[in-house]
Order: structure tokens, then C-alpha cells, then sequence
């Protein structure tokens, strides 16, 4: 193993030393060549419209002439910021994605964890069947999910709220308070399976000599799951947390779906709605401004979170 | 966990990378020098030389129809259309801001005010026959389209007059008369929820603003006005807290639903199991019915609006123009098309037969297919109640220039108060301070009041 390593280093070293013999030239037009193809489209549909917003938070319209006088933008400094910071509509939808995120997110980890577990243990038969039947509803596009789901919520359609009434229940899944947990019910349904997956694979790459060892020296199966497996893939864990937290932030699909059927999900229920609510009000600057506090407030949970979680388990 | 640390890495010269590139895009648009800042005058009205072809852009379910019609009689003056029903006013507006904005779109009477703010149109009146087609449409059609005969920037199309679809078979077997007032079909209400708790006289979908500002409008409650230099904000005012006051006391009742969004599965089944007795709806309704509950043919009849005082008073609810669009270079041939789409016999029996249009050129009225009864609603001449809700309408009523944002917020906050959050008329509040806002955003001059 360490011989092969060795010589492999050794191949490419010689082979750097020699194309620096040769000169830079072809050398740097083959590596242009394969990267361009990955940067240009990077540039043109990543960096440029994550600059061109940045730089439209900074503007205000004015205008000049009456009634239906001509607008035109100019430089505006932090005003469009300000105006986020001041709108209550915004922090609202923020807490509530707060408050869905702490209560989803961890169900849908934990839910996603036991079942990578169960799928992992020898003890299942049919493995093969539950993974694809877990993972399936990744298959479904979130738009369809929801529609499917608001088709079971809604009173007047639903076979399951006909059978809860027939039993005593009068449900309400789409009323001012169940409404949020409605959509992260769908979210929950749409990507556990995803989730699990992720930490599947993660266990699947778990020599089988730790679980000989640890079963040698008396460890239950319940021992195993959670001193060894659970402890190894938590990178993953970590990995899957931090997608949840950025995929909550966005949250649009679900609650804009359940929107067609009730009212009690305003245009400014998640801050992806209400940016899109300000520019369809042309009030782009401002969406732009949205926008940029949303990715900031991603990027400082999202790392955050991966800070304190690696410090503590220390990776 | 090397994987992580080198995406965020990454991610982080991304960021640096963006804002440096931020600085280059952050140059704004220049202000317009003093002779682009006046009102755009009227464009020349000079035919083409050569042959023309002209883009139109709408959603009008059938319209291809209608544009190989006149492709078929008029070689020299093509039309190209384009559905754009997926996404109508943001098409329209990446297209005004790509400059490649067509000859002609769809634009609802409700947006006019909004993209005129935006320097969408342009004003066709140096052709004579665009001036002359004023006396050809329903008047409140004409005022809204030439925002008060300043200019002629669309022609209208279509118009959603109001009217109330009554379930005659409900109403006979409760034993009740047809409402004339909204008193009357308040009782209406309370004897049907009286007879039976599960039936209620209709719904209130609080998500539905377009509807709500038809209500207002047969209330006479004028949103917006313009004097000295200024928008004049009424949004919040004695007429429109009386339309949701009325509203409040219906539903604080439980005489209405408000669980049911406009046209959605939910609100049809309601209807499909007799839940709910009537509708208060416009003229493009009565297909609506016709084809989601073709059971119910027979047991419909349309009668006017309930009024609030002794005097016919009617609303609108939707429809649209077809407007003429910034950067329009053929608006000779514009108007020919756009006259001929909107006023001849042939293409609006087309359009009505097609998309359901119900026209706003007063010549409509007369179109064969509506003067005739009509089977679904037991061959009544329903089109007779919508002709006369037509006549009916205020046409003063004038549309703000941030509509969009001013439903959103409307919206938004009549849904709290049907949720119990607060009173319908709180909404009329909160709608009126995010007309103020939205047009401060956008530097458009407006004071709250008269």
C-alpha cells in the first residue's frame, strides 16, 4: 500500500518537473482549457447575478416629472438595508422559519438517523425494498408534493380529515396554527429519505473489523448503533444539518403551494415569499437588499453551526 | 470533514469575489436629462413602407385563433403572438427591461396605472383612429385605458361587470326572494344558516383582492386621486369601511365561509355538495360554472348585484386591455389590429366563444351568441344582467400605481382578520399605509386624504 503511494507521488513529480522544463505555455492553455468550461458558465450564472444583486441593494429609485414622472436609480447607500432591518414583516417571517426550522429540522434528522440505523442493523430483511421506498419521495418534485399534500389537508377533499371526523377529531391542518407545521410536514415527507441517504452511505463506509472488535468485547447491537456507528458518520450528520438549515432559510415551494388553498399563509410567510412579494412590486432594490440579509443569515448559521458542532466533537 | 473545510473556503472566495465585482455593477442608471423627464409625447402615426409584423403578447385561452384570422385577410400586417398566461406581468416586465418589450400585451385595468409608472406604454393618440375608438367602449373602459383622456395608451378588451349567481332551486326551497340590497341578502343569509347550520349564502375568500376592490368599487369608494402634483391616497375611507363592515358582521355571524379560495378544487366541491347557495361574481363567471359543475345546469340564475341604496350601482372584476407597448415603431399598424381585435363583430365572437371574453366595445352587447339565452342557466339571457351591471359601473374609479403591492398588503391583512386577528376594516388600514409606502419606494409623490 505505502509502495504504491510512494511511487505515484514520485510519477507526478517527475512528470511537474519536466513540463517546467518545457515551459509554462501548453501546460497552462490544457488547463485553461478544462477549467473554462466549468468557470465561464461559474462566473456568468453564480458570481455575476450574486453581484449584479448586491449592487442593486445599494440603489434607489427617484424620479422625475408629475404623475407618471420617469424613475431612474441612483446610488443609495445602506437605505435599502435600513428599510429590511425596519420591517416587521420581514423579522416575522424570520422567527416563524425559525421556529419551523428548530422543530423540523431535528424530527427530520433524528427520523432520518433511526432509519439509516434500522436499514444498517443485519437484523431487516427487505433492504433493498425500504431504502428506495424511504427515498422515494425525493423522486417527487416539491411542487407536486405540496399539492398532493394540500389535497389531504383541505376539509372539503380529504379522506383523512373524513376519517378523523368519523372518529371525534375535528382537524384543521390548514388554520392559522397548524398551518406551518402543514408545510413542514411536507417538507419533513419530501426529504427525510434524503437525509437518510446521505447517512446511509455514510455507515455503509464503516469497516466491518470496528463492529467485530466491539462485538468481541460484549457490545450489544444498541451499543454499537450508538457508541460507534452514530459517533463515525457524524460529519455526516453535521453535513445533512447544515443543508436543513440553508433549505429551511429558502423555504418557498410548500407554503407558496398551500397558499392556493388557505389563507392563513400570507405573501410574507417565509422571506424567500416576501422578497419575491417586493419585486413583483418592482421594488427590486429592495428584493435585492431581501435577498442579501437572507444569504448572510444562511451563511452565519450554516457555519456557525458547523464551528460549534466541529469544536465539540472535535474534527 | 476535509470535504466541508474546503467548501467553505471556497464559499468564502466566492464572497470576496462577489463584492468585488459588486462595486462594477453598482453603477446605476443615469438620471434623465430635463427633456426625457416631461411626459413622452405622442409618438408619430406614420404608416410602414414595407411589410409589418407585430408582436402580441396575451392569455386569452383561443387567441391564436383569432390572430390567424386576421393573419389570413391582412398580408401586409403580421401578428405574431405569444402566450404568456404562466407568468403575464413578469414576462412583460423582464421584457421592458431587456428594451425588447412587444408591439402589444395584455395588461388588466388594475396594472395600467402600475406599468404607465414604470414607462411601459406609449401613447397612440397622434393616429387618428386611436383617438376616435373612444366612442366605441364602455365608458369607464375608456377613462381607465386613456387615464382620463390624457393620451391613448391601450385599447380595452374585456370587462368582468358584476352580478350574483343565485342556486333558484336552494332559494325556492327555503322559500326566500331574490336580494335587491345587501340588508336583504344579509337576511337572506341568516334564514339559510337558520334552516341549515351547514349551508351558507356564499363565501368570503379573504385572498382575493381583485374581488374585494369590485366590491368597493360599486360602493363608489374611490382608492386613489390625483391633484396638484400629488397621488391622493383614500384606500382606508367611509365608503370602503362600510363594504367591510358589512363583510365583518357576516362572517363574525358565521353566515358566510371563508376556508374557500376563489376557483380552487376546494371551492368547487363546496358548490358540487350544495354548501353554498350563491356567488357573487362577473360576467367571465358564467363558463366557470358551466364547466366545473355541469350537474347543477338548470339550478342557476343571474340577477343584478345587491345594492346598497335604492339606486343600481355595479363593480368590476378583472378583465383587460391590450396595451401599447414602449418602443412601439408601428403604431399605425398597431392601432389597425388592436381596433379591429377589440371592436369587429367577427373577432370578438371569437374571442368570447374561445376565451370567454365578454367585451368591452359596447357593440358587444349585440354579438348574437350574447343575445341569446344561454342552456346551463336555463336559457335566460344572463348577458342582458351583465350589459346592464356594465352600465352601471362608477367611471371615475382610478387605480393606484403600486396595485400589486397595495392587494398583497389588503390581502395579507384581510386573511388575519378572517383568521380573528383583528376586523376586515383593519385591513382597509393596513392596505392604505402600504399604498403610502409603496409609492414613497418608488418616489411617486402621494398623500393619504383627499
Amino acid at each position: 500500500m505505502t509502495d504504491i503511494a510512494t511511487r505515484g507521488t514520485r510519477v507526478v513529480a517527475t512528470t511537474g518537473g519536466r513540463s517546467r522544463h518545457n515551459g509554462g505555455g501548453p501546460r497552462a492553455g490544457t488547463i485553461a482549457a478544462f477549467l473554462i468550461p466549468f468557470f465561464l458558465p461559474f462566473v456568468l450564472f453564480y458570481l455575476v447575478p450574486i453581484a449584479y444583486a448586491i449592487g442593486q441593494s445599494f440603489l434607489v429609485v427617484r424620479r422625475t416629472g408629475g404623475q407618471y414622472g420617469t424613475s431612474y436609480t441612483t446610488f443609495g447607500g445602506f437605505d435599502q438595508y435600513v428599510q429590511v432591518f425596519q420591517n416587521t414583516e420581514f423579522w416575522s417571517s424570520i422567527g416563524r422559519i425559525g421556529l419551523f426550522g428548530i422543530v423540523q429540522v431535528p424530527v427530520m434528522l433524528f427520523v432520518a438517523l433511526i432509519m439509516a440505523l434500522l436499514l444498517d442493523t443485519p437484523l431487516l430483511k427487505l433492504k433493498a425494498f425500504f431504502r428506495i421506498a424511504a427515498f422515494m419521495p425525493y423522486a417527487v418534485p416539491g411542487v407536486i408534493a405540496a399539492i398532493m399534500w394540500s389535497f389531504l389537508y383541505s376539509p372539503q377533499l380529504s379522506p383523512v380529515v373524513d376519517l378523523l371526523k368519523a372518529i371525534g377529531l375535528q382537524p384543521d391542518f390548514l388554520g392559522p396554527g397548524a398551518v406551518l407545521w402543514s408545510a413542514a410536514n411536507v417538507s419533513t415527507w419530501l426529504w427525510t429519505g434524503y437525509n437518510m441517504l446521505i447517512m446511509f452511505s455514510a455507515l455503509q463506509a464503516i469497516p466491518q473489523e470496528l463492529y467485530e472488535a466491539a462485538k468481541l468485547d460484549g457490545a450489544s447491537n444498541w451499543a454499537i448503533a450508538w457508541k460507534i456507528k452514530v459517533p463515525i458518520i457524524a460529519p455526516s450528520i453535521i453535513l445533512t444539518t447544515v443543508f436543513s438549515i440553508i433549505g429551511t432559510l429558502q423555504l418557498y415551494a410548500e407554503p407558496a403551494v398551500l397558499r392556493q388553498i388557505s389563507s392563513n399563509i400570507s405573501s410574507t410567510f417565509t422571506p424567500n415569499m416576501l422578497a419575491y412579494a417586493v419585486a413583483s412590486g418592482n421594488n427590486y432594490q429592495q428584493a435585492a437588499a431581501i435577498s442579501v440579509v437572507i444569504a448572510v443569515i444562511t451563511f452565519v448559521l450554516s457555519f456557525g453551526f458547523m464551528r460549534l458542532t466541529s469544536k465539540r466533537a472535535g474534527l | 470533514m476535509s470535504n466541508t473545510a474546503t467548501r467553505i473556503r471556497i464559499a468564502g472566495a466566492v464572497v470576496a469575489a462577489a463584492a468585488s465585482i459588486a462595486g462594477l455593477a453598482a453603477c446605476s442608471s443615469p438620471a434623465p436629462s430635463g427633456d426625457a423627464a416631461a411626459a413622452a409625447p405622442a409618438a408619430a402615426c406614420e404608416p410602414a413602407k414595407g411589410n409589418v409584423t407585430l408582436q402580441y403578447w396575451n392569455t386569452v385561452p383561443g387567441m391564436d385563433q383569432v390572430v390567424a384570422l386576421w393573419n389570413k385577410n391582412n398580408p401586409n400586417i403580421q401578428v405574431e403572438m405569444k402566450n404568456i398566461s404562466n407568468d403575464q406581468y413578469g414576462t412583460i416586465g423582464n421584457a421592458l427591461k431587456a428594451g425588447k418589450a412587444p408591439e402589444l400585451a395584455q395588461v388588466g385595468y388594475d396594472e395600467l396605472p402600475d406599468l404607465r409608472t414604470q414607462n411601459a406604454f406609449v401613447d397612440a393618440s397622434a393616429c387618428a383612429d386611436a383617438t376616435a375608438a373612444k366612442s366605441k367602449f364602455v365608458p369607464w373602459t375608456w377613462s381607465q385605458t386613456s387615464f382620463g383622456d390624457t393620451g391613448v395608451f391601450a385599447f380595452p378588451q374585456d370587462t368582468g361587470p358584476m352580478a350574483l349567481y343565485v342556486r333558484s332551486d336552494i332559494f325556492k326551497k327555503h322559500d326566500l326572494e331574490i336580494p335587491k340590497t345587501w340588508d336583504e341578502y344579509a337576511a337572506d343569509a341568516q334564514k339559510l344558516h337558520d334552516a341549515d347550520p351547514n349551508l351558507s349564502i356564499t363565501f368570503f375568500d379573504p385572498n382575493n383582492a381583485e374581488w374585494f376592490n369590485g366590491l368597493l368599487w360599486q360602493n363608489n369608494a374611490e382608492m386613489y386621486g390625483y391633484a396638484g402634483d400629488k397621488w391622493h391616497v383614500t384606500v382606508e375611507s367611509d365608503q370602503s369601511k362600510q363594504v367591510a363592515e358589512y363583510w365583518q358582521k357576516l362572517i363574525d355571524a358565521k353566515l358566510v365561509r371563508t376556508d374557500l379560495a376563489h376557483g380552487s378544487t376546494p371551492m368547487y366541491a363546496a358548490y358540487q355538495k350544495n354548501q353554498i347557495a350563491t356567488y357573487v361574481g362577473a360576467a367571465w363567471g358564467y363558463s366557470m360554472f358551466r364547466d366545473n359543475l355541469p350537474d347543477q345546469a338548470g339550478k342557476w340564475t343571474i340577477v343584478p348585484m345587491p345594492t346598497w341604496g335604492s339606486s343600481a350601482a355595479s363593480g368590476d372584476w378583472g378583465g383587460s386591455t391590450v396595451a401599447f407597448m414602449k418602443g412601439n415603431t408601428h403604431l399605425y399598424e398597431s392601432v389597425k389590429f388592436n381596433s379591429w381585435l377589440n371592436t369587429d363583430p367577427e373577432a370578438l365572437a371569437l374571442e368570447n366563444k374561445l376565451g370567454g371574453l365578454y367585451p368591452a366595445a359596447t357593440a358587444g352587447s349585440a354579438l348574437p351568441a350574447l343575445a341569446e339565452g344561454v342552456p346551463y342557466y336555463n336559457n335566460e339571457k344572463i348577458f342582458d344582467v351583465f350589459a346592464d351591471s356594465s352600465k352601471n359601473i362608477d367611471t371615475s374609479f382610478t387605480w393606484g400605481p403600486t396595485q400589486k403591492t397595495v392587494n398583497l398588503a389588503l390581502q395579507d391583512a384581510l386573511a388575519k382578520a378572517t383568521a380573528g386577528d383583528g376586523k376586515l376594516a383593519d385591513a382597509l388600514t393596513a392596505a392604505q399605509a402600504a399604498a403610502l409606502k409603496s409609492m414613497q419606494d418608488q418616489a411617486i409623490p402621494a398623500v393619504a386624504g383627499n
